[in-house]
């Protein structure tokens, strides 16, 4: 069966035709794409007629859960059925795409890009910068919601002329996760959360001694040491990047920064309460919280949709708190989702996108029908529904998109309620608005060294860092 | 210079002019290409004609039978019956040679041993006693929930799919082309060879991303084929080392038995099939084999131009399946993913090992 | 045109057909890409925009690079572990193998058995052995003898020994069957000669086995140092170039370049570079074998 259908789609490739009926999809759409393609000619973008209005359009989405992870896969594909049901012109291939940016500029340039994706609040300025985004405006613009997008978070998808290249569709901020066995077992109570950085700490010393595991784990590859970092050093009242646009600085080497890694290195070194693992990134750190090798650790506040989905956490020893924020200054960083479509997508294509994107990503946060439809479809897979996120628009909308999916919730609530309690009176930072991954990456090394070297000189690195990061800017 | 680029690159592996060369091509490299490396080297040292069919020839008779050339000559190392027979260089030897035995079953063996015992393990026990055999059982679902919940089943079938089609395009490329320049030979032949040798003197490496390019968007056609088999398939087609391979092997072929063909009238294709490929069984033989190891073992090039989850090979998706399953389950895929080479090695164990060795001709 | 016709009829196309597949291979996947590196290299592409010429600002660029000293110190220091690891124990092996008797074939499987893991599997399988835990697999071994616990690849001094004695495991099986080939057609006469004088077991080895080696054992060092010049791999499934950049390769830097940072020039121009330094070790290694094959 799947020889059969590679058969097909690569003579698609011989006979010069489009590309994007390979790979995925099923077999009849792949050569019925294959033929409009051999006559129209085009490359590069096949399901490209070029015709607006009330002609069929075939759209490629992002994010279908992989067949690994069935029980939210079943739910996104019943939402594309509804979505079909109600657009009968519009036709939906859900792709297992999921963004990654080592592949992106390769696949936009060969095709395979879907024609929407979700990508993360970090790189929306690159992308529009590069020109490898569509300029959606108008569409969303069209939408009922428009105008109530939380401004700040509606500024990572605008380019400086106010154009709209992509729609935020979820937003999260940074929190400390704890197993709560874990805590038991080193005579803590998992109700009462650590609330100061000495605290967090002490903790993990404790952890450490009593149960022999990882008091406290820290990311420290592919650009999430320094993500992690950031974080850590905004709960500490520091900034990376001080200004705005072209005058953008960079300030690595804060007080902040020096304290986050001080705090690290006495974790490590003095107390060894961090384990034997330092080099995390964010799959294996999850899969090692999951499995019970971490205490504590700092992610964004979603990720326990992850560790259920892939990585089967028991949901009884999952906590979750806020960041204790320390400092004149202090914020948590906060980060999201947002949703684009590929820059050469036709006048159709972009339409039935930004349908989509309202129908799958919005309409939970605006409609209250389509929120409990949405709700259902998970909650009949045994999907996570209820993992505490953060306002797109405003708090009172978030409040009541909460409340219309009450009733489906079946992730451990009480077990978040710490940082869910607190979350919204914490000052939102937002992650560092220039190079933002270039930064993460040369971070990465910093904690790396701190961690891995007894006598690594905080000061040293932090300058370093920050005279490359200063060359990359001023580039 | 171009000898020595010559000796240099050759062995490197047989992916010589693929990035599977760049991926994969570490330590010593593969036997695969060391062996071969017998091959192109001598014509380019030598750099005329004369040699290069002498030594085909000699190649062809030793790839034919299974004593070497030199075999009548030696039965005897460092070590004369002499020394063989005074007790203690006899008894050092014994000692030696036990100890090396149990050191390769160790060292070699010991690991994959380790792997098939931790894969029917539950991951508490590797975790905590990963030395004890099975503290609390046996756990052989750990195969199948990888062979299925993991899904290696799809992964392998890819990998098998990567597997074939860079094997029925290397074998097609070595055969056609190695048939034209050593028995139709046509004028511009010798251009042709240089060129193909061309290739084997550059590292892989510089190709990596112009070939990645290339196949974004192929120069002409305008096609890309990016998330296609094709763009695994076709590039390992272009490996000079096979093609100067079957050609050198072909150079040895008795030229009277394609006059005799021409005589009965039969054309260069007919030729090619039923004359010099069922003469070439050896060397095609061996070209397969490495052929399907070499896209087995490949990951950087499949890393680049397969993003496409479900059509990945298990090299491309063995570290995030990592990510998403319990440790024993991960290993059990580790296990599986290793079972068919190492099957395949046992089978064919006396050609790996004979044309693993041949790079030992090179001397002198 | 009649010329053409002579031509076709002489099987002039036919042939050219049966090389087509040759030719189309080769241009679109072996030579076309080599040339475009040269030009790529002088260009700045993003694959977004039109590639534009930029001189020698990727070259610059790259060499300006913090990582670029470090990636080649890093590249360097594995070549030089590997050779420590990886060229004598070869040589011990096949030497002390070649006078097996029975079984030989034995002793050349198992020690050829590595060489047909892939590599991906090796390095995970590597990775879980090096586990820094008092638990991980090679801390429990050392363990029982006392050592230990190491930090294996979790520690910026140790990491890349640790990723040169996997690739070692890998690779060092293929090196002892060609020099166990190699052995096998030592000119024997000359051991008889030298027992004739009188030499002995050590004798016989110095005198004679490894000065019949020379040549092959040239052939190896250098074939080592170009392949482990190309790492990529154990780098980045090991450590990810960690920790602190303590094993990032120069091919891993490449792959950075181009399928991290979207620099496609970079990577190109990074590329020629290695690829011109491996040419010039070439070249010394011509000129070093010739003038010692004719002293």
């Amino acid at each position: 069966m799947r020889r059969i259908r590679i058969g097909v789609a690569t003579a698609a490739v011989f006979a010069v035709t489009l590309m994007t009926a390979c790979g995925s999809g099923d077999e009849p759409d792949d050569v019925s794409d294959a033929g409009d393609a051999g006559s129209s000619g085009d490359s590069g973008n096949g399901t490209d007629d070029g015709e607006a209005g009330g002609e069929p359009v075939t759209i490629s989405v992002s994010n279908l859960p992989p067949s690994t992870e069935s029980a939210t896969r079943e739910a996104f594909l019943a939402r594309v059925e509804e979505f079909e049901e109600a657009n009968p012109d519009i036709t939906v291939e859900p792709k297992e795409y999921e963004w990654d940016v080592t592949t992106f500029a390769a696949q936009l340039a060969g095709g395979t890009l879907p024609t929407t994706f979700e990508f993360p609040f970090t790189d929306g300025k690159a992308l529009i910068e590069r020109g490898q985004l569509a300029d959606i405006t108008a569409e969303v613009e069209d939408l009922p919601y428009a105008a109530e997008f939380n401004p700040s978070v509606l500024d990572v998808a605008q380019d400086e002329a106010g154009n709209i290249y992509a729609v935020p569709s979820a937003a999260y901020g940074m929190g400390l996760h704890y197993n709560r066995a874990l805590f038991e077992e080193a005579g803590l109570d998992p109700d009462q959360p650590p609330t100061s950085w000495d605290e967090v700490r002490e903790y993990a010393d404790a952890i450490a001694e009593e149960t022999g595991q990882a008091g406290f784990a820290q990311m420290t590859q592919n650009n999430t040491g320094g993500w992690i970092l950031t974080t850590l050093t905004y709960a500490l009242g520091g900034r990376m990047e001080e200004g705005v646009g072209e005058d953008v600085t960079a300030t690595l080497d804060n007080d902040g920064a020096r304290r986050a890694l001080g705090l690290l290195q006495s974790m490590r070194w003095e107390d060894d309460s961090m384990g034997d693992n330092f080099l995390y990134d964010w799959g294996t750190i999850n899969q090692a919280f999951a499995a019970g090798q971490v205490g504590m650790y700092i992610g964004g506040s979603d990720v326990y949709n992850s560790l259920v989905t892939e990585n089967g956490i028991d949901p009884d020893d999952y906590g979750l708190t806020v960041l204790p924020l320390e400092g004149d200054d202090a914020g948590v960083l906060g980060g999201g989702t947002i949703v684009g479509v590929r820059p050469d997508a036709s006048e159709a294509e972009r339409a039935a996108a930004v349908k989509w994107i309202d129908f799958y990503y919005m309409s939970k946060l605006t409609d209250e029908e389509s929120a409990v439809a949405d709700a259902e479809a998970l909650a009949a897979n045994d999907a996570p529904i209820g993992t505490p996120t953060l306002p797109v628009f405003d708090e009172e909308q978030l409040a009541k998109s909460d409340a219309w999916v009450a009733d489906y919730v079946n992730v451990p609530l009480e077990q978040m309620m710490p940082f869910k309690e607190n979350i919204l009176s914490q000052p939102l930072v937002p992650e560092p608005p220039v190079k933002a991954q270039d930064l993460y990456a040369e971070l990465d090394s910093v904690v790396q060294a701190v961690l891995t070297e007894e006598d690594a000189d905080i000061d040293r690195l932090l300058t370093t860092a920050n005279d490359n990061v200063s060359a990359l800017l001023s580039r | 210079m171009t000898r020595a680029a010559g000796l240099g690159r050759d062995p490197g592996d047989i992916g010589a002019a693929s990035p599977s060369s760049t991926g994969t091509t570490t330590g010593t490299t593969t036997g695969a290409g060391t062996s071969t490396g017998a091959g192109p080297q001598r014509p380019a040292s030598s750099g005329g004609k004369p040699p290069r069919r002498r030594t085909a020839r000699g190649r062809a008779a030793r790839g034919r039978t299974s004593r070497g050339p030199s075999a009548p000559a030696t039965d005897r190392g460092f070590l004369s019956d002499f020394d063989w027979r005074r007790p203690h260089v006899r008894w050092t030897m014994r000692g030696a040679h036990s100890l090396l035995l149990i050191g390769l079953v160790v060292g070699c063996v010991g690991p994959m041993l380790w792997l098939t015992k931790a894969a029917i393990s539950t991951t508490q026990d590797t975790l905590r006693a990963p030395m004890e055999l099975w503290p609390s059982g046996v756990d052989w679902d750990n195969l199948s929930t990888a062979w299925n919940q993991a899904e290696i089943s799809t992964y392998f079938a890819n990998t098998v799919w990567v597997a074939l089609g860079s094997w029925f395009f290397q074998l097609l490329v070595a055969t056609t082309g190695g048939y034209v320049l050593a028995v139709l030979r046509p004028a511009y032949a010798r251009v042709i060879t240089g060129a193909v040798l061309a290739t084997l003197f550059l590292p892989g490496v510089i190709v990596l991303v112009p070939l990645f390019l290339t196949v974004l968007d192929l120069p002409l056609l305008n096609v890309s084929l990016l998330n296609t088999y094709w763009a695994v398939w076709l590039p390992a087609g272009a490996n000079a080392f096979n093609v100067l391979l079957v050609k050198r092997f072909m150079d040895s072929l008795p030229g009277d038995v394609f006059e005799a063909a021409r005589m009965d009238g039969a054309g260069p294709l007919r030729m090619l099939w039923s004359v010099a490929l069922p003469m070439s069984k050896p060397v095609l033989g061996v070209v397969s084999i490495f052929a399907v190891l070499n896209a087995w073992k490949d990951f950087l090039w499949p890393l680049i131009v397969l993003p496409e989850p479900t059509m990945q090979p298990l090299s491309v998706r063995l570290p995030i399946i990592r990510d998403t399953v319990e440790l024993d389950v991960f290993l059990a895929a580790l296990l599986i993913s290793m079972a068919l080479p190492i099957a395949i090695f046992l089978v064919f164990q006396r050609l790996f090992l004979r044309n693993a060795g041949l790079g030992g001709a090179v001397k002198g | 045109m009649s010329a053409t016709i002579r031509w076709v009829r002489h099987g002039g196309l036919s042939t050219l057909l049966l090389l087509l597949p040759l030719l189309l291979a080769f241009g679109y996947f072996g030579w076309y890409p080599i040339g475009r590196a040269v030009v790529m290299s002088f260009q700045e592409t993003n694959l977004v925009t039109e590639p534009v010429w930029v001189g020698l600002d990727n070259f610059r660029s790259v060499l300006a690079d913090p990582l670029f000293w470090t990636s080649v110190r890093n590249t360097a220091y594995f070549t030089v572990l590997a050779l420590l690891f990886g060229y004598p124990i070869p040589l011990v092996l096949a030497v002390l193998m070649s006078e097996v008797r029975r079984y030989k074939g034995l002793f050349s499987a198992l020690a050829y058995l590595p060489v047909v893991v892939p590599p991906v599997v090796a390095v995970l399988l590597w990775r879980v052995f090096y586990d820094a835990s008092s638990s991980g697999v090679f801390n429990t071994i050392l363990g029982w003898f006392g050592l230990g616990p190491f930090p294996w690849i979790q520690d910026a001094s140790s990491a890349m020994p640790s990723l040169v004695l996997q690739a070692t495991w890998s690779n060092a099986g293929a090196t002892v069957i060609i020099y166990l080939a190699a052995l096998t057609s030592v000119r024997t006469e000359l051991y008889d000669a030298a027992e004739v004088d009188g030499a002995g077991v050590w004798g016989k080895i110095w005198n004679v086995t490894l000065p019949q080696l020379r040549g092959i054992l040239l052939i190896t060092l250098i074939l080592q140092v170009i392949a482990t010049f190309q790492i990529f791999t154990e780098p980045y499934l090991m450590t990810g170039g960690g920790p602190n950049n303590a094993t990032t390769t120069v091919l891993l830097q490449i792959y950075d370049y181009a399928f991290r940072f979207g620099d496609y020039g970079a990577a190109t121009a990074l590329s020629l570079l290695l690829a011109l330094f491996l040419a010039v070790m070439s070249a010394v290694y011509f000129r070093l074998t010739r003038s010692w094959s004719t002293t």
